[in-house]
């Protein structure tokens, strides 16, 4: 999906420089995300693609440069290895949280579930297919379907920008096929730009028309067909590795 | 209890009885936190902690009232007298929160287990030291770190009530904005929330419930209401809320079992709520295996 023309962007980065510490990681980051694009974050391991993803997000300070969100909604999507099965949530309460930023008046502190409140998890939980598993603890969930419920998570704030960091890692193909098709279907159906950070190059390359690709601490898009191409892997990623990059 | 009736003990031991029963709601909550963020080894060592700075301030009380003075006396502090307990808070509490800080900035560089066990060690040590040290402060932290508290006098028990009572209320109404910023940090922070400032109500929560508590129903008891009344819960609870209120509820169970025994066979009250609360972990965990194998 190409750009929108005279949209306004939802995310504007100008000459944004990424690190930790004072220290670059990413630097000169140009770029703009405007509503219902598809873009995927690739690169090999270590390359930066995860401070991209966390300055893109807001979670750190840009170094240099600007980076400029719309005040449109954006959904979040984790890593679930990240999130610890200690906590015994259900399914109900992880996606109720999303609602949490929205809330507003007594609410804001009080953050029991109202009728409306549990009408909208039933129906995040409907759109992704795990309306049946609302009661069910989150840790007992396969991957798949944890990270449905993650993506629910994310509808709850209405969002006009979902960003995914590895939905499909550690998830078997068929699972990992049926979460791109929800994704895609999120950005077709509801005209809600993605962008998403892959780590199954195969898998990204037919399914995002463009990629940010993060080499040498430098940030370049292009149309993924081009960008990933089988033939051009081995010189991106210095070693014969077609198909899995970090 | 020798001689006594049950409603006579109420009678005499009303404050006692109450406290317990108040930290029993209370505690658990906080612990609860602390074994989700895997912090629950903070259960153990903070309290001793508060309890070595309860012990300093004997140590120094001498110095104390030579040079600031503020009309402390030897038997203000061991009568239990307002400004004696306000000295003794100020000293729990600073060292409760000088002991949370250090450990949060140490947080992440590989050793916390060690670093939290060599500091429970420390403390131990010092906590008998400073006691030692204070002819006053001995049989003082002696009782203290016994569990004695059945003479818990009104304004103790005023104290814990008003900071537990705010604790509750805290807990109630932001447990599942603390719950965000502790499971998931950065959707936290996407969502817009202030993560610094919902992480700093949580240690401020913590720190007051465990420098007061060790002021009134002590170290001993704080130790078991914290830690064992949430790992039990975690057995059995199927949701998040599920597992505040069964924490809560397993922390009552714990220390009306403790008064039970305490007062039946004439023990200390602290180690016997401790003990009650052992015992219900082995059917938490029994009922809890049931009901996930069905």
């Amino acid at each position: 999906m190409s750009a929108a023309a005279g949209t306004e962007p939802l995310l504007r980065a100008e000459g944004a420089c990424f690190g930790y510490g004072g220290k670059t990681v990413i630097a000169g980051v140009d770029l703009e995300v405007h509503p219902g694009e598809l873009l995927g974050i690739v690169g090999p391991n270590g390359s930066g693609k995860t401070t991209l993803f966390r300055g893109l997000l807001g979670l750190i300070p840009p170094l240099a440069g600007r980076l400029r969100r719309s005040r449109a909604a954006v959904g979040y999507v984790p890593q679930r290895e990240e999130l610890d099965a200690v906590y015994p949530l259900t399914v109900q309460e992880i996606v109720h949280m999303g609602g949490y930023g929205r809330l507003e008046g007594w609410r804001r502190f009080w953050r029991a579930p109202g009728r409306e409140e549990r009408a909208r998890v039933s129906r995040c939980l409907e759109a992704v297919g795990m309306a049946f598993a609302a009661k069910s603890p989150f840790a007992a969930l396969s991957g798949g379907q944890r990270q449905r419920v993650l993506i629910a998570r994310a509808l709850m704030t209405e969002p006009r920008l979902l960003v995914l960091d590895e939905p499909t890692a550690g998830v078997d193909r068929v699972a990992a096929r049926e979460v791109l098709e929800l994704i895609g279907a999120m950005n077709r159906e509801r005209g809600i730009a993605v962008l998403i950070v892959a780590h199954q190059l195969d898998q990204i390359r037919d399914f995002v028309p463009e990629v940010l690709l993060v080499m040498d601490g430098r940030v370049r898009r292009g149309p993924s067909q081009e960008l990933l191409a089988p033939e051009r892997l081995d010189d991106l990623y210095g070693v014969a590795r077609p198909l899995v990059g970090g | 209890m020798d001689g006594l009736t049950w409603g006579e003990v109420f009678d005499f031991f009303g404050f006692a009885i109450a406290a317990t029963l108040i930290a029993g709601i209370v505690c658990p909550l906080v612990g609860t936190f602390l074994l989700v963020r895997r912090t629950g080894f903070y259960g153990i060592a903070l309290p001793q902690f508060a309890a070595t700075g309860v012990a300093f301030g004997f140590a120094i009380l001498p110095w104390w009232q030579e040079t600031i003075g503020l009309g402390i006396e030897s038997s203000d502090l061991a009568a239990g007298e307002h400004i004696g307990l306000n000295y003794h808070l100020f000293w729990a509490s600073l060292f409760t929160f000088g002991a949370l800080a250090a450990l949060l900035l140490g947080r992440g560089r590989g050793t916390e287990t060690a670093r939290v066990a060599a500091g429970f060690a420390v403390a131990s040590a010092l906590t008998i030291l400073f006691a030692h040290s204070s002819p006053v402060g001995d049989v003082f932290v002696h009782e203290l770190l016994r569990g004695e508290i059945l003479a818990i006098g009104l304004h103790e028990f005023d104290t814990l009530a008003v900071v537990l009572g705010v604790v509750l209320l805290a807990v109630v109404v932001a447990h599942r904005d603390l719950v965000l910023v502790s499971y998931d940090r950065e959707s936290a922070v996407v969502l817009g929330k202030r993560v610094w400032a919902w992480e700093l109500l949580l240690q401020v929560i913590t720190g007051a419930s465990i420098a007061t508590g060790v002021m009134t129903v002590g170290p001993v008891l704080l130790f078991g209401l914290l830690v064992i009344p949430p790992f039990a819960a975690r057995s059995l609870a199927r949701s998040m809320t599920g597992l505040f209120v069964l924490a809560s509820a397993l922390g009552v169970l714990a220390a009306l079992g403790g008064l039970a025994i305490s007062f039946e066979l004439d023990w200390p009250l602290g180690p016997a709520v401790v003990l009650a609360g052992a015992l219900l972990l082995v059917p938490a965990r029994v009922i809890g295996r049931l009901c996930k194998s069905h």
